[in-house]
């Protein structure tokens, strides 16, 4: 330690000089002062911080106000002018007049009654005062009175309200004109009516002056009415309001600006900030531009828009819903952009960007298959189940059938397991009663089993009704992908390995996605590949499918193309693609397929090879009916129940592929003409197909790969999806999604797959960014670690085919399926409609969508729908899938019919039955038959006819030696024969056309049940009458068939006959009206009938006398003649009728029994064929131009009748 | 006193090298700046990032002042005359210099001049940083990692060392009520009121440690710790996919008392094991209570005792006069006291912690009751 001499040294030296203090001599003032100035600024900085830092928005209302005041007066002067120019218009002057005139009428009257209101005014301003003291006082003492105890105290203040009622109150009241008030004295009893009287005259008089002025003030209105919709912009004095309003009295806070909805506890500022979203004018950003309206916008301008669309604020109320419950975001934040838009990494709902916006759609309207005006949403929900999602993914509204297939097994085995037990309990109390001694247990224990007995047979009842129900549901639940049991029958052996190495290399934008393993795992992929397609061919069924001769491929392209087969399929290659999306591209099938089973396909696509019993797990075969004795025979109606235990059997391929009911050698030549667009290449060595040592491998892979989600596989008839529920997948917390090895550069806005080009480099490490790289390139996330995995930890969804468009679609969905936890939207708001009706319509999209219906026909104005026109990228186009094609340009009238209001056009019961069978034949009636098929055994005439073919006993594996089983109704349709176009069967189940006929009505708000009122007989001279209209001017039958097939050639309406059972009266009675209302752009001549004071007449320059002198209502006659039509009737008018068709010498001859069948060739020899169809197709063009002239002729007549009245 | 020039710059010399190579080692092993700058710079860290650099600078200005007065001590000691006029402890007096300061002007104007200082500090740092409010509460979904408040960090980071009823209750009492004890224990009466480490280095030493140890555990919280409470070293990364290996044991089962030795008894196993646990348990604190009683009597370490171990070894064996004198005045009350409240806290934590994050070993005592 320290103890040398130094430091006494060192202290004696310092003694002896004297040093300052450094403490006491030490200033601090220099410090003190930078301190304090540091703190008054951060005081000041506080201060504005807290005026203006925290509140961003302040800047952007003063903005906002500058800008807006600046665009509202710069359409002021426009507004004026606009507003002037009405006001010079002689309809307002005369309305102005009117209003003027009547006001001037009635000027002297109001001032008399002015005049009188204020006599009695002054009157009554007089009396009220004493009036009102005087009730006062006496409702006191009358107070005390009814409260006070003792005779003494009620004594005295009942004498005081006696008192105080009789006393004498002066009372100025004003004489009647100019005199000088008279002083009255009255009591409490005159003061009262005195009062009542004065005011019941006041109340009178300006009840008369009201009654004055009713009539000026309806015209004032009307003439205010008719310049506030004739001026395009707001009128000039609004503006002026406006600019008053934002200039003088803008609201600077956030309560003026802010949403509070305390049911759901909403509180969204948005419109602190985005102040134009309600405004009355649409404002567009350029008009809110920083340098004036109509310079550049900026972002603030961006900001000030008006809602871009309105009317669905009409529907979702921002004072009910908010903003942010739609758009996401944090509502509540104010202190900058990102927090408010809850781009924060903290906020659960970031507002949805603007391209996957209806995403805030899909929180509400997640069950609805369609929700109107979100298109974007709409077709990823198309995508998600037509590009086969589905198939891996579950998600909840997908998965109607599948769930009901699933509940009714179980509940079926549940009730068979309580039937059992009920048995045995049964057995056991009736032996119990046998040794029971007490009589009345005996009773009792008899009675118990009796109940249970009673109880079994409700049980089997409802059994009964789960296994019809299973049938529906089997019948209605189709796969996205072909049935790979008929690997063998249907394909090209070489065609399978190469398919499944690149679907897309194949068929560009095919709904088979790549598995791009199979190529990326090199060797060990390559092995897979072989093992899947082995196992495939070799668990397929094997045999021989009905030989089939070439046919015409001419004749097969104009059928392909006029079938309206390409309302779903697409042909032509890279740019030249024509047609839906729905379904495959058909152009390479004669590279990959075996021309029989597409003969086979395209005559019945729903045949199925064999039946398959799910309580089995097998495909059946002949033995299994053999075995009890029973035909191979199975279809949906009679012959779907397993034979060896009564299981509801799989009786049709799960495919959604109608029966378009075509003729065997119309098949044939469709599949003639596919065939010839491409022809097989040689494959390699393809011995490995046959290896049997593969198959194990095969099996494993395809399960590890979720194949059986949407292919019908051998083995895998009950396999459960492969892939995570996307059910609420948006609502995933940010960290759950593995962006594994690339979390960084999802980050810092690395992409390695450019998805976004145009924008900077941004941050996609949240929900849109995940779902788009997923989807865009599924493999993203094993980047940099696939290498070193097993195939089983590796991801395994395949690489879709997807437009941007498409992928956007889609992760609109996503990113709006955040279910009721993950929602921001309160779930009491969610879209459940409480009514039948609409519910009706979101059962039926379901249907609707999953037979693509919009392919042909227009379900609701606006439709739009993707297509192929002429492209190598689907585009959306508006109408049916069918409008876009060239075939159909100009010749709207042979499209299939717009259904926008088939609802309130048809009778329920009759679309149910048109839509089971859409050929509509009779009963007993026989279909039209191909000659050359008439070695084919006839169906069963037990079959009803609309089933699927059933098939004759024959073996399941060699089919060669049959032929394919005739058609029900072939190549007809119901009700427009004239169509190229053929609606084709569909199969419903009833299930299915109940929700589709519900579906229709409800779309048409019709009243459910429909019953049909019955219609007035006519008499002999209303018939005449009737008759005499329809021949004359543009004669009904013209276009209207009728059934002979001379007259039918180029008739292009339906036929009469069919009206009762097929339409509603009242609609008909609208639709001669006016059809181009119901229907734009309908062949229907409109101005047909013209209204005369209260009922409609026939639009004739000339009218027959006996027309004229009718004096009801002639559309409404016409109406009842149609409804009441009968053959008979329509023959004698076709006689009648001044436009007789030339007679169609080179029409092919039909059954004038079913003479209703357009274009059948009865004969089908290898000469006529070709002569008739050449008449045929001459004869239809020449028919068409003749049908386009005779209307331009007609409508030209009704115009010109029409101006000489 | 020896002069301290030559030494003092060689080792100034010696900590800048250290400073530079550690640094440059640092910077060498970061692989993600973004991270360490993510951590950095969030709202809920920038009092630890401040500690970071207040808790060295006071340090070391604490014992700087304690440096000159342990100087103006021994100059005192060994001046009886000196020793009887006024010193201010930090420098010793000098001639014109006044005997006695004020409170008023020159202790207020200070503590004022302070006041002013750390207002501006809160406005400029709460205008600048809001406070950082998260999501609403999602109580099905916890944030990984979820950290406490960063004052709080150092119990959480306990929690990995001991079984919650320990780190989450036990420990924290036996701190505070330590903190509350100590000056009850203490039996020195130098040091009061001044800065001085000569005069009281076993009970500065021993809170220097403690604190020492809580701040590293809250560091350690801080920037250590990742999603799913993972040792990330800093500038790794904090990957949420991240697979880490981590095998705890018990010390038991490492020796050998597990089900499958005592397949024949397994009712015995608990027994053993507890009665094994509370063994090893009471071994430590005997072997504790000898280190600091041992400790307690040693004189200051030296740097040069690291490099010397001759030097060492006498270090080691040599009571210091000054310390067998205070231990003197303690009576074994106070003794046991300090001693319980020593080998529990400032001994068994980072003996704990040691044999977790290097051996993994769980738990040492294993109870139904409790785990240690």
């Amino acid at each position: 330690m320290a103890e040398t001499p130094e430091p006494i040294e060192s202290l004696v030296k310092k003694e002896a000089e004297p040093q300052r203090d450094p403490i006491v001599s030490r200033s601090t003032s220099a410090i003190l002062l930078i301190c304090t100035l540091l703190l008054m600024f951060s005081a000041g900085w506080a201060l504005y911080d807290e005026g203006f830092g925290q509140r961003p928005w302040r800047g952007m209302q003063q903005q906002f106000t500058k800008r807006y005041v600046a665009y509202l007066k710069s359409i002021r002067k426009d507004a004026g002018k606009s507003e002037a120019e009405v006001k010079e218009t002689p309809e307002y002057q005369q309305l102005d007049e009117e209003a003027k005139t009547a006001l001037d009428m009635v000027k002297t009257d109001l001032a008399e009654k002015d005049r009188r209101v204020r006599q009695i005014q002054a009157k009554l301003d007089a009396v009220t005062e004493p009036f009102q003291n005087q009730r006062g006082k006496i409702v006191v003492i009358t107070y005390k009175l009814e409260t006070s105890h003792g005779g003494f105290w009620q004594r005295r203040f009942q004498s005081q309200l006696d008192a105080k009622k009789k006393e004498q109150v002066a009372v100025d009241l004003p004489a009647e004109g100019d005199g000088k008030p008279a002083r009255q004295k009255m009591d409490f009893a005159q003061l009262e009516q005195t009062f009542n009287e004065l005011r019941d005259q006041k109340a009178k008089v300006l009840g008369e002056k009201a009654e004055l002025l009713k009539e000026p003030t309806e015209l004032a209105k009307k003439r205010d009415e008719y310049l506030k919709n004739h001026v395009s912009l707001l009128p000039q004095k609004s503006i002026d309001d406006l600019i008053r309003k934002n200039e003088d009295s803008f609201d600077y806070t956030i309560l003026g600006h802010q949403i509070n909805v305390n049911q759901f506890g909403i509180v969204d500022r948005c419109e602190i900030c985005h102040l134009g979203t309600r405004e009355s004018l649409t404002i567009k950003a350029s008009d809110m531009a920083p340098g004036g309206p109509g310079k550049k916008p900026d972002d603030l301008a961006n900001a000030f828009v008006s809602h871009p669309r309105k009317e669905l604020l009409q529907i979702h109320n921002p004072e009910k819903f908010g903003c942010s419950a739609c758009h996401g975001g944090n509502g509540r934040a104010t202190t900058s952009v990102v927090k408010a838009h809850g781009q924060n990494p903290f906020w659960l709902h970031p507002l949805f960007h603007k391209e996957n916006a209806e995403a805030g759609c899909q929180m509400c309207h997640a069950n609805d298959r369609v929700t109107q005006g979100a298109d974007t949403l709409n077709l990823g929900k198309d995508l998600f189940y037509q590009r086969g999602c589905v198939g891996c993914h579950r998600m909840e509204a997908f998965d109607r059938e599948g769930d009901a297939l699933t509940n009714a097994r179980q509940m079926i085995s549940q009730l068979q397991e309580q039937i059992g037990a009920n048995e045995r309990q049964a057995k056991q109390d009736t032996d119990a009663s046998a040794n029971a001694g007490d009589d009345t247990e005996v009773q009792r224990l008899l009675a118990h089993a009796d109940s249970l007995r009673v109880t079994n047979s409700q049980l089997a009842a409802r059994i009964d009704e789960l296994n019809l129900q299973t049938r529906y549901l089997q019948q209605d639940q189709k796969k996205v992908g072909p049935n790979l049991k008929d690997v063998r029958l249907k394909l090209r052996k070489e065609w399978i390995p190469a398919w499944l190495k690149d679907p897309q290399a194949f068929r560009p934008g095919t709904k088979m996605p790549t598995f791009w393993r199979f190529t990326e795992d090199g060797e060990e992929g390559a092995e897979d590949l072989k093992a899947v397609a082995a196992y495939l061919w070799q668990q397929s069924f094997d045999g021989k499918v009905p030989a089939q001769q070439q046919g015409d491929k001419n004749h097969g392209k104009e059928l392909f193309e006029s079938r309206g087969c390409l309302a779903c399929h697409s042909i032509g290659e890279d740019d030249n693609k024509m047609g839906g999306t729905f379904a495959a591209n058909l152009t390479k099938v004669g590279e990959k397929d075996n021309y029989d089973y597409i003969v086979r396909w395209i005559y019945n696509p729903r045949e199925r090879w064999a039946p398959y019993c799910p309580k089995e797990h097998r495909d059946l075969t002949p033995e299994d009916y053999s075995k009890h004795g029973l035909p191979f025979l199975f279809d949906t109606e009679l012959h779907s129940k397993c034979p060896n235990d009564g299981a509801e059997l799989q009786v049709q391929n799960m495919t959604v592929m109608p029966n378009l009911r075509l003729s065997e050698q119309d098949a044939r030549d469709i599949a003639t003409y596919l065939f010839s667009l491409s022809s097989p290449t040689p494959g390699a060595d393809l011995s490995f197909m046959d290896d049997p040592k593969l198959v194990e491998d095969g099996k494993a892979e395809i399960k590890q790969y979720g194949c059986a989600g949407c292919h019908e596989i051998k083995g895998f008839e009950e396999e459960q999806r492969i892939g995570k529920e996307l059910t609420t997948e948006g609502a995933t917390p940010l960290e759950r999604l593995d962006f594994a090895l690339i979390t960084q550069d999802a980050e810092y806005g690395r992409d390695p797959l450019k998805l976004h080009p145009k924008d900077k480099e941004q941050e996609w490490y949240n929900h849109r960014g995940f779902f788009e790289h997923k989807l865009a390139e599924p493999k993203i996330y094993d980047t940099g670690k696939s290498r070193y995995l097993e195939p089983k930890d590796r991801l395994r969804m395949p690489k879709p085919f997807l437009t941007e468009e498409w992928r956007t679609s889609l992760t609109t969905l996503l990113l709006g399926s955040l279910g009721a936890e993950g929602a921001n939207v309160p779930a009491a708001l969610f879209y459940s409609p409480p009514d039948q009706r609409r519910q009706d319509i979101q059962n039926g999209w379901w249907v609707i969508k999953k037979y693509n219906c919009m392919g042909c026909h227009v379900l609701q104005p606006g439709q739009r729908v993707s297509v192929y026109n002429n492209s190598a990228e689907p585009t959306m186009i508006s109408g049916a899938g069918l409008y876009s094609l060239p075939f159909y340009s100009g010749l709207k009238e042979f499209l299939p019919p717009q259904l926008t209001s088939e609802g309130a056009r048809v009778d329920p019961d009759w679309l149910m039955k048109f839509l089971k069978d859409p050929s509509l034949m009779q009963a007993g009636e026989k279909p039209a038959q191909p000659s050359s098929s008439s070695a084919a055994p006839a169906a069963s005439p037990s079959s009803s006819p609309a089933s699927v073919g059933a098939r004759p006993a024959a073996s399941a594996n060699d089919q060669s030696g049959g032929r394919l089983i005739s058609q029900p109704g072939a190549n007809r349709n119901g009700v427009r024969p004239y169509l190229q176009v053929h609606m084709p069967t569909f199969n419903f189940s009833p299930n299915e056309l109940r929700v589709l006929v519900r579906f229709f009505m409800a779309v048409s708000s019709q009243n459910d049940p429909y019953i049909k009122d019955p219609m007035d007989p006519m008499t002999e001279s209303e018939k005449s009458i009737a008759r005499n209209i329809f021949v004359s001017g543009t004669p009904c039958l013209k276009c209207h068939i009728t059934g002979e097939p001379a007259h039918d050639a180029k008739a292009i309406a339906p036929n009469f006959l069919l009206a009762s059972q097929r339409l509603k009266p009242e609609w008909t009675f609208r639709w001669l009206l006016d059809p181009a209302q119901i229907a734009p752009g309908t062949a229907m001549p409109t101005g047909l009938f013209k209204k005369d004071q209260d009922r409609w007449v026939v639009n004739l320059p000339n009218p027959p006398s006996d027309v004229s002198s009718y004096h009801g209502d002639h559309a409404r006659l016409l109406v009842r003649y149609m409804f009441l039509m009968t053959p008979d009737e329509q023959r004698r008018l076709l006689s009648a009728s001044p436009a007789a068709p030339p007679a169609a010498a080179t029409q092919p001859q039909t059954s004038p029994k079913t003479g209703r069948n357009y274009g059948t060739p009865t004969s089908r020899g290898s000469d006529r064929v070709d002569l008739a169809k050449r008449a045929r197709r001459k004869a239809g063009l020449r028919t068409l131009a003749q049908l386009r002239h005779a209307h331009r002729i007609a409508r030209k007549q009704l115009i010109d009748s029409s101006k000489q009245y | 006193m020896e002069t301290p020039q030559p030494n003092s710059r060689r080792n100034k010399l010696i900590g800048l090298i250290v400073a530079v190579v550690l640094l440059g080692l640092f910077v060498y092993s970061v692989q993600d700046w973004h991270q360490i700058w993510k951590i950095v710079s969030a709202p809920d860290n920038v009092p630890i990032v401040a500690m970071l650099f207040l808790v060295p600078f006071f340090t070391w200005l604490g014992v700087k002042q304690a440096r000159a007065n342990d100087n103006l001590i021994g100059e005192l000691e060994g001046d009886a005359k000196l020793a009887k006029t006024h010193h201010r402890k930090v420098e010793p007096w000098r001639p014109g210099w006044a005997k006695e300061l004020h409170v008023w002007p020159y202790l207020v104007r200070i503590e004022f001049l302070a006041a002013v200082i750390v207002t501006v500090v809160l406005y400029v740092w709460s205008i600048t940083l809001n406070a950082p409010l998260e999501e609403p509460a999602n109580p099905n979904l916890t944030m990984n990692p979820s950290k406490a408040p960063w004052y709080f960090l150092g119990l959480q980071e306990m929690l990995v060392y001991f079984d919650p009823w320990i780190a989450g209750v036990v420990m924290p009492s036996i701190i505070m009520v330590g903190l509350m004890v100590f000056p009850y224990v203490d039996s020195n009466p130098l040091g009061n009121g001044y800065y001085t480490l000569r005069q009281r280095r076993f009970a500065v030493n021993m809170f220097g440690w403690g604190f020492l140890m809580w701040i590293l555990l809250i560091v350690i919280g801080t920037f250590i710790r990742g999603p799913g409470w993972i040792w990330f070293w800093p500038g790794e990364t904090w990957d949420h996919s991240a697979v880490v290996f981590d095998r705890n044991r018990d010390l038991h089962e490492i020796l050998g008392m597990t089900p499958a030795n005592f397949a024949g008894h397994p009712r015995l196993l608990p027994w053993v094991v507890g009665i094994f646990g509370f063994l090893v348990v009471s071994a430590f604190f005997f072997a504790g209570g000898l280190f600091f009683h041992w400790l307690m009597r040693r004189g200051p370490l030296r740097f040069i005792y690291l490099v010397s171990p001759k030097r060492l070894w006498a270090w080691a064996k040599t009571p210091d006069p000054f310390e067998l004198k205070l231990l003197a005045n303690t009576s074994i009350l106070q003794y046991m006291t300090f001693q319980f409240f020593a080998v529990s806290v400032l001994l068994a934590m980072p003996v704990k912690l040691f044999l977790r994050l290097v051996f993994t070993i769980k738990y040492v005592w294993v109870t139904p009751w409790f785990n240690v």
